[in-house]
């Protein structure tokens, strides 16, 4: 259990890790595409694509790294007064039960749209560039499954917890 | 049929009262009713969503001005920037706060992007006021209501979805919401201003006696403000400088703006590979915080609307009276309420092709209207539960600062914001003059 | 008992465009069938994204979408010729086109055996605008260096036959970037529809007529099975329902594109392209047709389709000057 959640700490980490040179393509892109349509009068076909690439890819990538930071905003003055361990069972039912299928099934769905886009060789529909689809696609699959995973880890540490306030209450 | 859009919110506010987190309420809803809707295909559907939001070109000018934001927080230019402030509002009731909505106001004329203006001021300002010993209320509110400027001082992407659904030309929109954005502020700030004079204990004195600014000489203070203050000018003239001079889009200047931040940071010698990583780190941390609410957002609102959702608002239009003002008050009434539990993108998407068509046949003045309608709209940003501009603060607040407080301090600015309302149904001149200069010059 | 289909545009609902193609369609569909088919329109990105209407019907996640041939151009250039093209049809000679010369069936063949689509035609368009710009545009030379915000064919041939500078902006930044003048020229729509976008109030110019789109073509698609559940008998309704809205649309988008070039003649300068500008469009244009099928060629379907379409539009232009014109 406990190599499970460090494994899934791992992946979200990874992936946190890997949206910050992305964030810095993202500015470069722009700023790119800024002086030479201003200054060269010669815009580019890709920056457009590009810059909402990687602005998606930032998101979905840290959207696993921000849950295992416990990052996301909830609204918390009812919650913080329920009992940790009842709390704790809610979050096995909400996180396990209830939201890790619905991420798992938009993964998959995710997965398989990533390889039906290369198969065919799907480019975007409007751009003048006309991209490859599937390298964004994949980003996308990736990091829906890493947020799928993160979410096991959620229900995991909830289960450890759970087990060590037993052991303090046998102790 | 139609039980299940009260039944998305009665399931929405269950999971958020039980801690779970917005975006992730806001998907389990989403799904539940989408599978109800569209059988085994509701994934597929949800998942188009996740793919719009993520290639949403517009979306980018979110992480940018975080990270411009961030950058200049690390490098301390940000408190410089609010020394400078202080200094010069010093002698005014509320100083840091006046502060804090000028830079907001300046801010929002840069981006139309809801919630990158509160962030972005929001880094900056809440640590100077903490500091000053402002109470968290007042701190929460300045910034959920300076952060709400940047939706209606134009370049807004509320007027843009606005127009787009009703027919109107973006330009008069963007020129009608000018004057009711600037008289906004000025009541903002006006707020501020008698609050901090009136307020017994410690407030009473001016953020001068706060600080030592009053010991010290006029060269210091100069050297001050000119320090501080040169960066602030510098930033404002790449990031509004490159958008009116037609260099960079509303999306492009943000990137213009962490560049300028980013040789800032040079040129402060305050340059360094860890911070830089920080600055990094916590952009995409709070990127894919609002974004996975955005998309959540994105797939409740479908569903709602398949659900049957717009048909029950256009029921509850169907109750109101005969008289143009009533009309009028019914239709503001139902956004306002509406406000409270959803975002504004909803309700854009909901009301206005049902009110399109009653305004056009009553004769009422489109533009007046639509400008109502964004102050309303205003409302719904900063109005809980479901309120964007708190779940933002949250994502950059202090530890200590409650939601409870978040919204107490919310519902004077609100009250403004009526206000504000007031004037533009009373003086409708306020929204329409300028769009009628509009026309015919170049 | 009623048969109700979601149909999900890919334009914002309320827009002219909404109106015109998908209210009217729906209230067409019930007028014929009497009620027992009920279209359900939605508006853009509410079910799913604009783009990727096609595809959503293809998948199954709406019975039926409305959309436009252009967004599959990067798909398989082929939709390039239905959609229209720089230099392709006039609205006249392509309603003639699709309903008496053979292209409708062409285009109902084709999605059937490429995507598993029933295609009804709904909705073919006026001539757009060619620009709105901040300086005249009358000559090909005028197009050198102009930073111009198109999208599609025009963006490529403009590119690589003009020498103008192609820029890709996302609709809700159009505005800004052509007011602040980051662009020197946009073409969005028709005149009746860009109206209520506004540019004419921020740029000086309005350069007609647009060559680059001569007309456009809008489709409902309908999955096959959806479609082969369907009573026969209401199918030629729905059919007749596709028709009459194409019939009726177009009027209506020549009726208001006509009011408002008095209103743009009154605050704008409307300046016309030369007859060379047009030639040299069209001539690009089908040089870009031919090298495009041709390079992607699927057969000889594809290209019998696109000599189909330009012999009707060589007829057409030879015969044509015994119309009378006001
Ligand atoms: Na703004
Ligand atoms: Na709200």
């Amino acid at each position: 259990m406990k190599i499970f959640i460090r494994f899934a700490n791992l992946l979200s980490i990874s992936l946190g890790w890997i949206a910050r040179p992305v964030l810095i393509a993202l500015v470069i892109s722009m700023l790119y595409e800024v002086f030479v349509r201003f200054f060269l009068n010669a815009p580019t076909k890709w920056a457009f694509d590009i810059s909402y690439m990687l602005n998606g890819s930032i998101f979905i990538l840290g959207a696993g790294y921000a849950l295992y930071h416990n990052d996301h905003v909830k609204i918390d003055f009812l919650s913080t007064k329920i009992p940790s361990k009842i709390k704790c069972y809610i979050d096995i039912v909400l996180y396990g039960l209830m939201l890790s299928p619905v991420i798992a099934g938009l993964s998959w769905v995710a997965i398989q749209r990533a390889i039906r886009a290369f198969e065919r060789g799907e480019v975007e529909a409007v751009s003048p560039w006309a991209p490859l689809m599937w390298p964004f696609y994949s980003i996308i699959a990736i990091g829906l499954l890493v947020l799928f995973i993160q979410c096991i880890a959620v229900v995991a540490r909830c289960y450890l917890d759970i087990n060590k306030s037993k052991d303090t209450l046998q102790e | 049929m139609e039980i299940l859009p009260f039944l998305m919110f009665l399931f929405l506010f269950g999971f958020i009262l039980l801690g779970l987190p917005v975006a992730f309420s806001l998907t389990l809803v989403a799904a539940g009713a989408g599978y109800i809707l569209f059988q085994d295909m509701f994934l597929m559907q949800l998942y188009r969503q996740v793919v719009k939001v993520s290639s949403d070109f517009i979306l980018a000018s979110i992480p940018l001005f975080i990270l411009m934001g961030a950058i200049l927080e690390r490098a301390g230019i940000a408190m410089r920037l609010f020394n400078a402030f202080q200094t010069l509002t010093a002698r005014l009731p509320g100083g840091v706060g006046v502060a804090s909505l000028a830079m907001c106001g300046v801010f929002a004329a840069a981006t139309g992007v809801v919630g990158a203006v509160e962030i972005v001021v929001g880094i900056m300002a809440i640590p100077a006021m903490q500091k000053l010993k402002y109470n968290n209320s007042l701190i929460a509110g300045t910034v959920c209501a300076g952060g709400s400027l940047g939706t209606i001082i134009p370049p807004s992407v509320i007027a843009i979805v606005y127009a787009a659904l009703a027919q109107m030309s973006v330009g008069q929109l963007f020129a009608a919401a000018m004057f009711p954005g600037l008289i906004m502020l000025g009541l903002f700030i006006l707020y501020i201003m008698i609050y901090s004079y009136f307020q017994s204990s410690s407030s009473k004195n001016t953020d001068a006696q706060k600080t030592d600014t009053v010991h010290k000489t006029t060269w210091e203070l100069i050297k001050i403000v000119s320090v501080g203050l040169l960066p602030a000018t510098f930033l404002i003239i790449t990031v509004l400088g490159s958008l009116l001079a037609g260099i960079a889009s509303p999306t492009e200047a943000a990137a213009v703006g962490v560049g300028g931040a980013f040789l800032l940071m040079f040129a402060y010698g305050e340059f360094s590979i860890k911070k830089l990583i920080d600055a990094l780190d916590t952009t995409i941390r709070i990127t894919a915080m609002i974004m996975l609410i955005v998309v959540a957002g994105t797939m409740f609102t479908g569903i709602f609307i398949v659900a049957g959702g717009a048909s029950m608002v256009r029921e509850l239009v169907s109750f109101m009276g005969d008289e143009t003002w009533q009309v009028i008050l019914v239709m503001l009434v139902i956004v306002f309420i509406i406000g409270f539990v959803m975002d504004w993108i909803s309700i854009v998407l909901i009301c206005v092709p049902i009110f399109m068509p009653i305004v056009r046949s009553f004769g009422i003045d489109p533009i007046w209207f639509a400008v109502m309608m964004m102050v309303v709209i205003q409302t719904s940003y900063l109005t809980p539960p479901m309120a964007p501009s708190i779940f933002y603060l949250k994502s950059i607040a202090p530890k200590d600062m409650t939601y409870g407080q978040m919204c107490r301090g919310v519902i004077p600015f609100v009250i403004i914001q009526f206000i504000v309302l007031i004037i533009v149904a009373a003086f409708p001149l306020v929204a329409t003059w300028l769009p009628g200069q509009l026309s015919a010059k170049f | 008992d009623q048969i109700k289909w979601r149909m999900p545009a890919a334009v914002p609902e309320g827009s002219f465009f909404y109106e015109n193609f998908m209210v009217r369609f729906s209230k067409n569909v019930e007028l014929l069938t009497g009620g027992r088919l009920e279209i359900q329109p939605f508006g853009a990105g509410v079910v799913v994204p604009a783009f990727e209407i096609y595809s959503a019907v293809e998948d199954g996640i709406i019975e039926a979408g409305h959309s436009t041939p252009t967004f599959l151009i990067n798909r398989d250039p082929v939709n390039a010729i239905f959609a229209g093209f720089p230099g392709g049809m006039a609205p006249e000679t392509k309603v003639h086109w699709i309903y008496e010369g053979g292209g409708l069936e062409m285009l109902q063949d084709y999605r059937l055996k490429n995507m598993g689509l029933k295609s009804l035609v709904v909705g073919i368009g006026t001539t757009e605008v060619f620009a709105h710009s901040h300086s005249a545009i009358q000559e090909a030379e005028n197009l050198k260096g102009l930073r111009y915000r198109t999208a599609g064919p025009w963006a490529e041939i403009l590119g690589n036959y003009f020498d103008g500078a192609p820029t890709v902006v996302p609709p809700g930044e159009i505005f800004t970037l052509l007011q602040r003048r980051g662009v020197d020229a946009v073409e969005w729509a028709t005149p009746g529809s860009n109206l209520s976008e506004g540019f004419h109030e921020i740029a000086e110019y309005l350069a007609v007529p647009g060559v680059h789109q001569p007309t456009f073509l809008w489709e409902v698609v309908v999955k096959e099975d959806t479609w082969n559940k369907l009573p026969n008998e209401l199918k030629p309704l729905v059919e007749a329902a596709a028709k009459l809205t194409t019939m009726e649309s177009l009027v209506h988008f020549g009726h208001s594109d006509i009011l408002s070039m008095d209103q743009y003649a009154n605050t704008n300068k409307v300046v016309e392209l030369s007859p060379e500008l047009i030639e040299q469009v069209r001539s690009a244009g089908r040089d870009w047709i031919n090298t495009k099928i041709s390079d992607n060629s699927t057969g000889s379907e594809t290209a019998a389709i696109l000599e189909s379409y330009l012999e009707y539009q060589d007829r057409w232009a030879r015969n044509s000057f015994y119309l009378l014109h006001d």
